[in-house]
């Protein structure tokens, strides 16, 4: 599902999606619903709540398909987003709103600025060498929250320490993880 | 710095970071996401911890559907009607001998599926299906009477030492440039007074290969790849 072909089928596929094409819309379904099925149930945890929520991205995808530029992400990288955003939202609603975090981003606090494009080939090898250089149980926690979709909650009963240590843990981590990628 | 500074500029510095990766409450994260929207140097930031966190997407394991869920999606996008029926198909317009033509028809469907907001548009509407013998460049070109060209390439690859450059060919006269356009990407290309001047049905688009940032003397100097007459749909 990653050869540079396939990557170009499914990037077509998405173009032609955005011109109304129902036929390119199944074809694109049959190549990359397994994949995003996948999402959806590691971060929903449940068989019914994932069979309705891929109908629902399938629907995002085929409404949104003319926002995605060709070039600018890979194909499949913006497939995922949309389905892994899409089973966030749900169970973001479940969760206790926790704290009044003030939201006043400074953009001068944040650092380093990335630069505008991030070479796609790069991509895993960087930020699994940059993972590499934190405390293996913090990657850990930054891993499930991508991959599993934990909240603050479930990481620090997972890794067995009180919820703001873990908040402070991961946002140290992030920090760190950043000055890694954009040294 | 004290403790408590330091741990709040990592909090600022992490919440970018901390909505990619879906950390944040409903409501932070509602906060949030607008920030990011109307606000380019957040969405840089945001795109970099996408791009980046996106490395981590191979490990996600796929897991098969089940089969009835597909036809629950088609009818829930295209009503209950029979799926994906056979004039739908830009794949089989494609492969139609006559595929100027057909690709025109098929752009009607488009265009009644999407109706103009502003009915007396549709009496300026114009397309062109652009291919020629022996290439497999297609674009196919919709004007929709507000002064610019959208298009859209249905096939050929990018070159990396070439760019493709679009042309209006109209009265007989020399054909005019209207800018490199893109082959990986949908474009929009405004007509310029020159093009407008002479703009209507019979007005020929034609795209030649021609170097990095197009022909440099403003008169085509590569092969015809693809071109097409405009029409009235």
């Amino acid at each position: 599902m990653s050869t540079q072909a396939d990557v170009g089928a499914i990037a077509d596929l998405i173009a032609r999606c955005a011109l109304r094409d129902r036929a390119a819309f199944r074809q694109l379904y049959e190549r990359t619903s397994a994949k995003l099925f996948g999402v959806a149930l590691r971060i929903l945890k449940d068989r019914a709540e994932t069979e309705e929520a891929i109908q629902e991205i399938y629907v995002k995808i085929w409404q949104k398909a003319d926002r995605y530029v060709a070039g600018q992400y890979s194909p499949i990288s913006w497939l995922v987003a949309v389905a892994r955003n899409h089973a966030l939202d749900k169970v973001r609603v479940k969760r206790p709103v926790s704290e009044d975090i003030d939201t006043a981003l400074d953009i001068a606090d944040m650092g380093p600025s990335p630069e505008r494009q991030v070479e796609q080939s790069e991509d895993s090898a960087r930020i699994a060498h940059c993972l590499g250089t934190l405390e293996p149980d913090r990657a850990e926690a930054v891993r499930g929250a991508y991959l599993d979709g934990f909240s603050y909650e479930e990481l620090a009963q997972r890794h067995a320490v009180p919820l703001n240590t873990m908040r402070t843990w991961l946002r140290r981590s992030l920090a760190k993880l950043k000055d890694c990628l954009t040294s | 710095m004290s403790d408590q500074d330091k741990q709040e500029k990592d909090g600022n510095r992490a919440l970018v970071a901390e909505y990619v990766l879906g950390l944040l409450d409903v409501q932070t994260h509602e906060a949030v996401g607008k920030r990011i929207a109307g606000d380019t140097a957040l969405q840089r930031e945001h795109d970099f911890w996408a791009n980046h966190f996106s490395g981590l997407d191979d490990q996600f394991e796929p897991v098969a559907p089940p089969a009835h869920i597909l036809p629950k999606i088609e009818s829930r996008l295209f009503g209950t009607e029979k799926r994906a029926s056979w004039w739908d198909s830009l794949a089989l317009w494609r492969s139609v001998a006559a595929g100027a033509l057909a690709v025109a028809v098929a752009a009607v469907g488009f265009s009644v599926m999407q109706p103009s907001p502003d009915s007396s548009a549709l009496a300026t509407q114009l397309v062109a299906a652009l291919q020629a013998e022996g290439s497999d460049v297609q674009f196919l070109a919709l004007y929709d009477g507000t002064g610019a060209v959208r298009l859209t390439a249905l096939s050929g690859e990018t070159m990396p030492n070439n760019d493709y450059e679009l042309w209006a060919i109209q009265g007989g006269g020399s054909p005019i440039s209207m800018g490199v356009v893109p082959i990986n990407a949908r474009s929009t290309v405004e007509l310029s007074d020159t093009v407008r001047a002479g703009w209507g049905e019979g007005s020929v688009l034609a795209v030649t290969l021609e170097p990095k940032g197009g022909a440099p003397a403003g008169v085509p100097t590569g092969p015809v790849v693809a071109q097409g007459a405009v029409t009235k749909i």
